[in-house]
């Protein structure tokens, strides 16, 4: 009884380790690479439980996901010689996890190598061109230009590179203080043409009102003698129309007017005796032959 | 007993009172029951555990020999806990992804649901109506409060000048099988791509638009290049938002930028200044204008009316004097002279008198020169002779 028992769990002990090295899950992430005595056989791509020969055949597994990379930065130079601080991330799958295992062997590998020439093909495409293309619509047609050259040249390692994106592309510090200093200078001048601009724009306003405030009296002015004129010109008319029945009558009368208006109590007359007024006058004061 | 104290209601109900299948006397559900018994109203009567234990006793002792019976009880009650815990829940805002080892095997909907057990099957449940938020240039402090990550949010322009942006990306997960399986760290992957889009976009925008009117462009820009880049990578995330929440100059020269708007400001004030100006003397000036011109309308209305009555006065008094000449000359004549002489010094002076040597003294009067009439003026020396002379004299 006992020693059945005994039999029976190292039989089962037995069979459990058999199955757990026969057995095991590639996960939907997953590659798996089968290997007898380490000789590379064959690449499971399905997801599922699957099953090999125990103790002779041992698995690889590689993430079949999408793979980042983020670079460190990198101080790049220009074509203009101007100096940029550049990080760029990759994204990168593993296609065929046969090569990528017989060349590079781990995802740490691949990284270090990832990073050497992600860094030498941005040096070379920004170094041919002039900073203003990144900052433009080119933009994207030099991120592409890295990421074709980087996968041409990590392609051998059975990975597919799918995307270099320049994540930021920044000056170094000591450039960025002068494009401070530029924009500082360049809203100054903006602040400055405003209020020069303001102050034309209101001179302005304020020399066409003093011009139509003149113009306007000026025009009255002129406006106004006309009117005067003529009503002068018609008043004489109208005088001589009327005088005009008998010059000799008018004078006579317009004068005797004009005495009246014109001698006040402050003239003295000196009048002769002999003076037609006092025609009748003269014999009670001095005696005339009048 | 683990049930004795439910009248109590204990929030939580006590657990492992006895052990699920570890206390043989009470039995393999005890634990369980009392756990369920916990949440059950007060005041209720608790069912008569013992009882239905030793009712199960009986029935399994019927179907089983004794002493094996406990055995076989131990083992169903393993493997029923071990079917159990495949049953599992996705909430509303969520998806099942169930995998069979290891491989996608189907996707279920909210609700309460069952997967074979671990290692079989397996369950994951993202969320996938929750709106994920990702921010560039903003982060959450120990504190939660957000603080400015300037190395994220500074940027060049198109036009080489620096701009400090921060922008938030809402992003749902639009397809859980790619979301899980396609990518490693997607949520690391939408913030690169995230940055990397911002600064594209961002680089070929000059700083003016980037501050002022180009922010839409630049939120809806972003968006769809952010969409693509994520789309190429089967990221299975769909970003339903792009917000720019700041677009401002750096630190170091806002103070210029604000001194910017300040000068627009001075230089619409001044405008308008000028304008008020103009609109305050313009209308004062037409208004004089018409004064001048009423003033002259009406003087050209007076002189004529004047000389209208003047000339009609003079026809008339020339009618009347036409039928009586010499009578109505004389008569005015004297009428006139007697009117200047009744107010005026007069002076009468004999012939006789001046050749006996009467000197006329003629006293200065002290407004100016005396008027000097040597005798009264002729019948028809004109008025104008006489003011001339008077004139000379002053």
């Amino acid at each position: 009884m006992s020693r059945r028992l005994i039999a029976a769990l190292v039989a089962a002990f037995i069979v459990i380790v058999v199955a757990f090295n026969a057995l095991y899950i590639v996960t939907q992430t997953e590659l798996a690479l089968v290997l007898q005595f380490g000789d590379p056989i064959k690449v499971v791509r399905e997801p599922g439980l699957k099953v090999k020969i125990p103790f002779i055949q041992n698995v690889v597994i590689f993430d079949r996901r999408l793979l980042d990379y983020q670079t460190p930065d990198e101080e790049v130079i220009a074509s203009d010689q101007k100096r940029l601080v550049i990080d760029s991330y990759a994204r990168y799958r593993i296609l065929d996890p046969l090569h990528f295992y017989q060349t590079i062997g781990s995802e740490q590998a691949m990284q270090a190598r990832l990073d050497a020439t992600i860094n030498a093909s941005t040096r070379r495409v920004i170094g041919n061109v002039p900073l203003n293309a990144l900052l433009s619509d080119q933009r994207a047609k030099i991120m592409a230009q890295i990421r074709d050259e980087v996968a041409s040249e990590t392609k051998s390692f059975g990975i597919e590179v799918v995307d270099v994106r320049i994540r930021h592309a920044d000056l170094p510090a000591a450039n960025s203080e002068a494009i401070y200093a530029r924009m500082q200078s360049e809203r100054q001048r903006e602040a400055k043409q405003f209020r020069a601009q303001g102050y034309e724009a209101a001179q302005g306003i304020r020399a066409a009102a003093d011009r139509d405030r003149t113009v306007i009296l000026a025009d009255a002015e002129r406006q106004a003698a006309i009117t005067r004129g003529e009503g002068d010109a018609q008043s004489i008319k109208a005088y001589a129309d009327a005088f005009g029945q008998d010059p000799q009558f008018f004078a006579f009368y317009r004068s005797l007017q004009s005495y009246a208006t014109a001698f006040d109590a402050n003239t003295t007359f000196l009048l002769g005796a002999d003076n037609p007024f006092l025609k009748y006058a003269t014999p009670p004061i001095a005696g005339s032959q009048h | 007993m683990p049930w004795t104290n439910q009248g109590k209601d204990p929030p939580n109900g006590p657990n492992g009172g006895g052990g699920p299948w570890g206390g043989g006397d009470h039995g393999p559900w005890g634990g369980g029951s009392g756990g369920n018994g916990g949440r059950r109203p007060p005041g209720m009567t608790p069912p008569d555990f013992d009882r239905i234990m030793a009712r199960l006793s009986e029935w399994f002792g019927k179907l089983f020999p004794p002493g094996r019976g406990r055995y076989f009880v131990g083992i169903a009650v393993v493997v029923l806990a071990w079917l159990a815990s495949g049953i599992y829940r996705v909430q509303p805002d969520e998806q099942g992804v169930v995998l069979r080892f290891g491989a996608y095997n189907r996707t279920t909907l909210p609700g309460l649901h069952y997967h074979l057990p671990q290692p079989i099957e397996a369950v994951l449940t993202p969320k996938v109506t929750r709106v994920n938020r990702t921010d560039v240039g903003i982060a959450n402090d120990s504190n939660g409060a957000s603080v400015d990550v300037q190395q994220e949010s500074l940027m060049l322009t198109g036009d080489e000048n620096i701009v400090d942006v921060n922008l938030s990306v809402f992003w749902v997960i639009d397809n859980a099988k790619a979301y899980l399986f396609n990518i490693r760290n997607p949520e690391l992957t939408v913030k690169s791509a995230t940055e990397s889009a911002l600064r594209e976009v961002i680089g070929r925008t000059p700083i003016a638009a980037a501050l002022a009117q180009g922010r839409t462009q630049i939120e809806t820009d972003t968006r769809s290049l952010l969409q693509s880049i994520l789309d190429r990578y089967g990221a299975g995330v769909k970003v339903t938002e792009v917000q720019l929440l700041r677009a401002d100059p750096p630190q170091p020269v806002i103070e210029a930028f604000r001194d910017v708007q300040r000068a627009r400001t001075d230089s619409e004030r001044l405008q308008n200044e000028a304008q008020a100006y103009s609109n305050d003397i313009l209308p004062r000036a037409r208004g004089d204008a018409q004064k001048i011109i009423q003033e002259a309308n009406g003087y050209k209305q007076q002189v004529l009316a004047q000389a209208q009555g003047e000339g009609q006065r003079f026809l008339e008094v020339y009618n009347a004097w036409k039928s009586a000449k010499d009578i109505t000359s004389e008569r005015l004549y004297l009428d006139t002279m007697s009117k200047i002489l009744a107010h005026a010094h007069k002076i009468v002076l004999d012939h006789s008198a001046a050749s006996n040597g009467v000197l006329p003294y003629l006293p200065l009067q002290p407004n100016g020169a005396p008027s000097i009439r040597g005798q009264a003026p002729p019948r028809i020396t004109p008025p104008a002779a006489s003011t001339r002379q008077t004139g000379d004299a002053q």
